[in-house]
């Protein structure tokens, strides 16, 4: 008998992960900068689920999240808060990470509309071709 | 030749792909996901976030999040603001120069209903943004969410007015770029509060601390007539909500200036330098 929590959460890691190559393959082998920036946040997407998926944890009843609503609190409340919480670090790294992602994906925006500006394409293989 | 190329890479990302995915389901991180326990160092985050029979260990906010991004890990985060600071800078040097001021009229934009709706629903938009900001050390929430939320307030005007608008109303790229200093130097002071203090009343202290630490007894009181704010991370929060907002304000004013005026600017600086 497969434990049915395990089994689940891995085949939503496989499919993160399957989300990784997808964005991967698009970084590595479209010849478009913009397929290129849509294939980025996508990595990036991924990247950030998996963080927060690894710091996710079971508990009973039910993992609750890293917030502690009781104030002040006294000693059985805390003990109680980290028996149930989920891991609050993934979170913390996950949410910078968005916005500075999202201000980098948009300096790489500006970077490809200069390209095109300047060039008039945004494909690679023409680009690497030009000169002077 | 690209053929072989093309079959190497998609080769190389699959078995990537095959094996990390294989080493996290059975346990490469030292447990199967889900783990029933969380990892040590959360244990450690979780216990000490509000405990005020720990004091010299304890952030003092309810929120983990917020108190491990900005007073446990407050280095790291001030370095991504460093990262934020330096792409919105370098999108701002790619697009220098160009000059965009008209006066709006009527007939820009989209249609009175859009026009009618935007107006209405700005206000609740800043609003919210303000909240999840204010409360980011007691609710899911804090200054870079807040920062994010803002910034869809400007970009809705953007596209539903246009540029000439939000100009006409006085948000204007240097005007956004001042807000954003002010928010980059909030977070910088914030950094320095607790030394410059403890250096006037002749204590040792850290560089972002927040709370009493062993060595340094000098911190920001964690409530304020009764009502918890979480020391430093409540100016650090108004701060950063600033700095995102203003920022991604910049980017949404830098992609909306049309196309044809950058063109001018462009060739124009083409002859100039031969």
């Amino acid at each position: 008998m497969v434990n049915i929590v395990v089994y689940l959460f891995t085949i939503v890691i496989m499919s993160m992960f399957v989300n990784i190559a997808l964005a991967l393959y698009g970084i590595l082998a479209r010849p478009s900068l913009i397929k290129k920036i849509i294939a980025l946040t996508i990595l990036g997407d991924s990247a950030n689920t998996l963080a927060i998926i690894v710091g996710y944890r079971f508990a009973e009843p039910y993992p609750s999240p890293p917030v502690l609503t009781k104030l002040p609190p006294s000693k059985s409340d805390i003990q109680n808060f980290v028996s149930v919480a989920v891991d609050p670090l993934p979170q913390a790294l996950v949410l910078t990470a968005i916005v500075i992602g999202l201000a980098v994906t948009l300096f790489l925006v500006f970077l490809t509309i200069q390209v095109y500006r300047l060039y008039g394409t945004t494909d690679v293989r023409k680009i690497a071709k030009l000169r002077g | 030749m690209r053929r072989i190329l093309h079959v190497v890479i998609i080769s190389s990302v699959i078995a990537f792909t095959v094996l990390a995915a294989y080493a996290l389901c059975v346990g490469g991180l030292g447990y199967e996901l889900p783990p029933i326990e969380p990892r040590t160092l959360a244990k450690i985050y979780l216990s000490t976030t509000f405990n005020p029979s720990l004091r010299i260990l304890s952030a003092m906010a309810p929120e983990a999040v917020t108190a491990i991004v900005w007073d446990y890990r407050g280095l790291d985060t001030v370095f991504e603001t460093t990262v934020l600071y330096l792409a919105i800078i370098a999108s701002i040097a790619i697009m220098r120069g160009i000059e965009h001021h008209e006066p709006y009229d009527e007939k820009k934009g989209m249609s009175i209903i859009g026009k009618t709706a935007t107006k209405i629903i700005v206000p609740f938009i800043v609003g919210v943004a303000g909240a999840i900001a204010l409360h980011g050390h007691l609710t899911p929430g804090g200054g870079f969410q807040g920062g994010a939320t803002a910034a869809v307030a400007p970009l809705l005007v953007l596209v539903i007015f246009s540029v000439y608008f939000l100009e006409g109303i006085g948000l204007t790229k240097n005007r956004a770029l001042v807000l954003r200093s002010t928010g980059l130097l909030g977070v910088g002071i914030t950094s320095f509060i607790v030394f410059m203090i403890a250096l006037i009343k002749g204590f040792n202290a850290f560089i972002l601390q927040n709370q009493p630490k062993p060595y340094s007894p000098i911190g920001l009181p964690y409530a304020f007539n009764g009502n918890i704010i979480g020391g430093t991370l409540l100016l650090f929060n108004i701060s950063e909500m600033l700095a995102v907002a203003a920022g991604f304000t910049i980017l949404f004013i830098l992609l909306a200036i049309p196309e044809e005026k950058v063109k001018k600017v462009i060739s124009s600086q083409g002859e100039s330098h031969g």
